[in-house]
């Protein structure tokens, strides 16, 4: 198996509810807590497993901002794991997640040096590395109906632009989805081979934000407008 | 009397007491700065999720690379035959052990969990650099002690010359392994080149032996020893050489990093405007650590001046911290390239340069550090017989 995510950027709206929901589920789970450092203070801190990036794609007007979630995107040959002195950050063989024994890290930061995603925080109060769990005690949770075990910030999303499954099943929606829109892989090029796939921003067509004044139509909705107004 | 006979030093005099007294309180209050930050957590340190490792790593790489350096003068007598170096062996390798002891308490006293380290010293991952390192160290420690058994016992003086080669072709792997950490680093800019390697061993050569040239003559300063200037002449004109290699090490490494193209960014970030960093480099590392050193040795006023050798050597330990805190804090504030060509904006500093400002508690476990290798070298050389009793030039020149 290798358990992933696609994150749909056509319809990500950038609402980071991803992120609170992620952090709700496992600062109670088994990784947690994710501290909070002065969560009412001026300059409030804390741990987050998912953070929304943005960037602007094309230059204006024909630009677009696209946010950007990103976690832990679970390489197949993860550079923290290769870095890690203690082998406390490990990939597991049964479904490819990526996970620190937090018994076993000691705090070094290196994984946090070597992670090009950014995709680990140490936890200034207990001392160990932090990262993104695939909700692995969610997904396999009996207790929980089928269709909710899947990872939190996937239940939550309200734009559905999250999908969870396995990329070794050519049939499963997020090999399908990634089949048919052209999904891609952030940095490729570093060789860590990422699994979670980000299905790119559709070209739409330009919407005028301005009036065309020589339309004639135009002219008379304007007269009547101002007719109105009066 | 032109034999080298050694001897401890004279431990009973109030300013030996004093001396020792002033450093261990330097590094109780490192280590209880360290416990301090343990109790409150990392949150009082002034490292966050940017800038990882700060002020506590770059004093712990600054002692190990002395550490391997300060084996050097050792290593000049026994590998490459220097009889004139003989004398100095001793306190090489107390130096380097100590230099050692001294980073890695910093090191792990700041770890997250320092409580764990045994999981480091019983579980490694090999294809780990920094597992590599751990188990570097910890030969360092052996080989190096080994190696002074050789030289301060008759029945194993035999043993020398091969422990002594050893013990050289262990340290160039150590320095090797601590520069490999930030070379193998392929994820930001700063790093991901194999220079930092060959430049991490040429610092080790002008830290560690600025550190011993410092040690060893406020050691027979202190201990109304005589010591000539055959020595001192000799180590003065290796020192300038190590940091004129020094320099060209780090012109290469900057070189080779202007010469491609996606580099840019962050040299013109290290060398033109990233505000602190680019003033310690211009100002610290090239004008104070190298120009102003070399100056003081080879300008013929200074040339036989005691002074301003020690005055050099201050200089190039200031410039090699500068040098490193520009390696490893400079490299973390440029910003990560997630989305090459693209301007990143977030709520948690993307495409920012990082700020950090070191707390005091980090500052004063990093001073602590200091405090326990000179600790350990001020109680061994009262303890063995580390020191020869005379250094003066017909001593020096004796050939056995």
């Amino acid at each position: 198996m290798k358990l992933g995510l696609v994150v749909d950027l056509d319809t990500c709206v950038g609402c980071n509810a991803c992120a609170v929901a992620c952090k709700q589920w496992n600062t109670s789970g088994t990784t947690g807590p994710l501290t909070d450092l002065e969560p009412y203070g001026k300059d409030p801190t804390g741990v987050w497993f998912n953070r929304i990036r943005n960037y602007e794609l094309g230059d204006y007007p024909d630009n677009k901002t696209v946010h950007f979630p990103m976690s832990c995107m679970h390489c197949e040959d993860a550079a923290c794991v290769t870095v890690c002195p203690t082998g406390a950050s490990y990939k597991r063989e049964e479904d490819g997640i990526v996970l620190v024994d937090q018994d076993k890290c000691m705090g070094c930061n290196l994984c946090a040096w070597a992670c090009p995603y950014g995709a680990r925080e140490l936890d200034p109060e207990e001392g160990v590395m932090k990262k993104c769990t695939l909700c692995v005690d969610r997904i396999y949770d009996e207790a929980l109906p089928e269709d909710e075990r899947q990872p939190a910030c996937v239940m939550t999303c309200p734009a559905h632009a999250r999908f969870f499954g396995d990329f070794d099943d050519p049939n499963s929606e997020v090999s399908r989805l990634s089949r048919e829109r052209g999904g891609e892989h952030l940095m490729p090029e570093l060789g860590y081979k990422p699994v979670n796939t980000y299905l790119p921003p559709r070209n739409k067509p330009n919407i005028p934000t301005y009036k065309n004044e020589t339309n004639p139509i135009e002219k008379v909705k304007d007269w009547v407008n101002r007719l109105v107004a009066r | 009397m032109d034999t080298l006979r050694y001897g401890a030093i004279e431990a009973r005099s109030p300013k030996y007491w004093a001396l020792l007294i002033g450093l261990g309180l330097v590094a109780m209050i490192g280590v209880l700065s360290a416990h301090h930050m343990e109790v409150e957590g990392h949150v009082i340190s002034g490292m966050n999720n940017q800038i990882v490792w700060g002020m506590p790593h770059v004093f712990a790489v600054f002692l190990i690379v002395a550490a391997s350096g300060a084996l050097n003068v050792a290593s000049i007598a026994s590998v490459f035959g220097k009889t004139e170096y003989k004398p100095l062996g001793r306190l090489s390798a107390l130096l380097a052990i100590a230099l050692l002891a001294g980073g890695l308490a910093v090191l792990v006293l700041d770890l997250g969990r320092p409580d764990r380290l045994i999981v480091a010293m019983t579980t490694y991952n090999f294809k780990s650099i920094f597992a590599w390192n751990i188990l570097l160290y910890t030969g360092f420690f052996a080989i190096v002690g080994f190696y002074m058994w050789c030289m301060m016992d008759h029945a194993m003086q035999k043993f020398s010359k091969q422990a002594g080669l050893f013990a050289f072709i262990w340290r160039l792997v150590l320095t090797t392994g601590t520069g490999s950490i930030f070379g193998f680093l392929v994820a930001r800019s700063a790093y991901d080149t194999a220079m930092l390697a060959p430049m991490f061993i040429m610092m080790s050569f002008a830290i560690g032996l600025a550190f011993y040239i410092i040690v060893m003559l406020a050691s027979y300063q202190w201990s109304e020893r005589p010591i000539g200037d055959l020595i001192v002449n000799r180590m003065r004109n290796l020192l300038g050489i190590f940091i004129a290699a020094v320099m060209y090490f780090v012109a290469v490494y900057h070189v080779t990093n202007l010469y491609a193209t996606e580099h840019h960014a962050v040299e013109k970030f290290l060398l033109v405007d990233g505000g602190i960093f680019t003033q310690l480099f211009w100002y610290v590392q090239i004008l104070l650590g190298g120009i102003v050193p070399l100056a003081l040795i080879y300008a013929p006023q200074t040339r036989n001046c005691r002074r301003s050798l020690l005055a050099a050597c201050a200089l190039v330990l200031i410039g090699g911290m500068a040098h490193i805190y520009i390696i490893i804090v400079g490299g973390q504030a440029f910003p990560m390239e997630m989305f090459p060509g693209m301007e990143v904006s977030s709520s948690f500093f993307d495409g920012e340069v990082s700020a950090y400002t070191p707390s005091l508690w980090e500052i004063l476990l990093g001073f602590g550090g200091i405090a326990i290798t000179l600790l350990l070298v001020t109680v061994g050389v009262a303890i063995l017989d580390f020191l020869p009793e005379s250094l003066a030039d017909n001593i020096v020149n004796y050939k056995k």
